[in-house]
């Protein structure tokens, strides 16, 4: 039985994953190869919608953490929204909520990145 | 002070399949020891971290060895034990600079620090070849 699905669309050059379900050292590999596949395709204005999102290990954290750097060098970023109450108070346990951009929906985080490009 | 038998013990093969399992478990052991939701959410996360470092550091993701795991409950709290063989854990003292991580492009190296943030207590030693991992957290005083 599967815990984790991953989807994704692209729309003007922005990318949106959302992740579904328990994202642990099991099955961060299909999160990470999602994130590699929009970068290996230029795309790296990347929202990561997580309204599905109900559990997250530090598996999934470090995939995120990973790869910020060579996407913001590219002047791009990885933006969080719709992060439920445990899942960010996770996140905010390691420091995230300082450094990432935290925002209340897709809708408002595809705006964000239209406005500075 | 926490019994000296176990409320629980299960050992489970080395297998990353199983973290949700464990996960579930111990939100459940915490959940009937009266935690509130969000201690005992956490307190799993902790367990799952625990577990993935044995898996990866000390096992290196071979899948077919033994982690032990042992609940000890009373009216105060929760203490768990992991044990375990392999490569004995090395941990850095210093605490996690994500801004130095971000730049060194890391994807790992959080899960010590999740465990340290959850629990009261989080205690590794290493005694005649076999490993033990030993995490208190106390109920949280309403």
């Amino acid at each position: 039985m599967k815990h984790f699905y991953i989807r994704s669309k692209i729309d003007e050059q922005i990318a949106v994953i959302y992740p579904k379900g328990h994202l642990d050292a099991h099955n961060v590999e299909r999160f990470e190869k999602e994130i590699v596949k929009l970068l290996g395709n230029n795309i790296v204005r990347i929202v990561v919608n997580c309204k599905d999102l109900n559990y997250i290990s530090s598996a999934g954290m470090g995939i995120i953490m990973g790869y910020l750097d060579e996407i913001r060098e590219k002047r791009g970023d990885i933006k969080l929204c719709s992060v439920n109450d445990r899942v960010y108070e996770i996140f905010d346990l390691v420091g995230f909520t300082d450094i990432y951009d935290f925002v209340e929906n897709e809708v408002v985080a595809i705006n964000k990145f239209k406005n500075v490009s | 002070m926490f019994p000296d038998k176990p409320e629980l013990t299960i050992t489970i093969p080395s297998k990353t399949e199983l973290l949700k399992m464990v996960v579930e478990l111990t939100k459940h052991i915490a959940t009937i020891n009266k935690f509130i939701p969000s201690d005992s959410q956490k307190i799993a996360l902790a367990v799952d971290e625990a577990i993935t470092n044995v898996i990866k550091h000390s096992y290196l993701w071979k899948k077919d060895k033994d982690i032990r795991l042992e609940y000890f409950t009373n009216e105060n709290g929760l203490k768990i034990k992991i044990i375990f063989k392999g490569i004995p854990p090395v941990l850095s003292k210093e605490g996690v600079d994500i801004n130095k991580y971000i730049k060194e492009k890391r994807k790992s190296g959080l899960g010590v620090e999740l465990m340290r943030k959850i629990m009261d207590s989080v205690e590794y030693k290493s005694v005649d070849n076999i490993n033990y991992c030993e995490m208190i957290k106390w109920k949280t005083k309403k």
